[in-house]
């Protein structure tokens, strides 16, 4: 399992690098509307009720490009392995290198399927 | 990395005079300040596990209709909700204000003959980013455009 971890290392990093840069990006945004102001009651609910935020999350540009579909496939997956590989390592800091490569085996599975689930989710939009 | 080296590995042949403790980490290792900062930007992929999934159900209730979508909405307004999302935007800005600090650092020092500009720019440039789109977003989303 660890060579196999060793070996898919780049695309594990690719994904855990654009978690942090464009997960964060689009997360700030995301949790500040949806998760605090929103629920707060300092924005209307009715800014996001079903119909605007179906138009929103299913908007796409000349017709053709999916934009608001593709954002959010982005906001759903890439933070999975944001955290699935800060998890392991932080697993590693605590418990040592031992289990790693079941730990991290275990992570990334998590994080394989919530991709899917989150694709599932977006294209079922 | 194998495993920690082993306490005698750099041990002379025969045993001299003076004695040493072999080295051992601190049991509050984890406590010192340096290294704090870097546990919790690691300790945020919980977080991010976490709001991940939470994004991924409230999209399944998008699609799944009116009723699904609204009680979606409505369970975010329990407070343990809202105590996790202030949790999760106080994680997100770290994250953010600690990887723009180190990202102009992990660049190469050419691409071919290009060169990467100096590091302020680049983080300015991220700044300039993150805070663009996070405002575009937080007005798409609260109804102020569009």
């Amino acid at each position: 399992m660890r060579s196999l971890l060793l070996k898919i290392e780049p695309v594990i990093w690719l994904l855990f690098g654009q978690g942090i840069l464009i997960g964060t990006m689009l997360l700030t945004g995301w949790i500040l509307v949806i998760g605090l102001l929103i629920p707060m009651g300092f924005v209307d609910p009715a800014a996001l009720s079903y119909e605007r935020a179906h138009g929103l999350a299913t908007a796409s540009i000349f017709g053709i490009l999916p934009i608001g579909q593709l954002l959010l496939a982005a906001l759903l997956i890439l933070p999975l392995w944001k955290g699935a590989h800060h998890v392991r390592s932080l697993l590693i800091d605590f418990g040592g290198g031992e289990r790693d490569g079941i730990v991290g085996g275990l992570l990334y599975g998590i994080a394989i399927a919530g991709s899917i689930l989150a694709i599932i989710a977006v294209v079922g939009l | 990395m194998a495993g920690p080296a082993h306490p005698e590995a750099m041990a002379p042949p025969t045993p001299g005079r003076t004695r040493t403790a072999p080295p051992q980490m601190p049991s509050t290792w984890w406590s010192a300040k340096r290294i704090r900062t870097y546990l919790l930007f690691d300790a945020t992929g919980v977080v991010y596990f976490l709001i991940a999934f939470l994004a991924i159900g409230h999209i399944n209730a998008l699609g799944a209709g009116p009723e699904a979508w609204n009680a979606a909405m409505q369970r975010l307004e329990n407070p343990i909700y809202i105590a996790f999302h202030l949790i999760s935007f106080a994680s997100v800005v770290f994250v953010g204000v600690r990887f723009f600090r180190l990202f102009p650092k992990a660049q190469p020092p050419s691409i071919g003959p290009l060169k990467p500009p100096p590091g302020p720019v680049i983080q300015g440039m991220l700044y300039v980013a993150w805070i663009g789109i996070s405002a575009l977003m937080t007005a798409i989303l609260a109804g102020v455009i569009f």
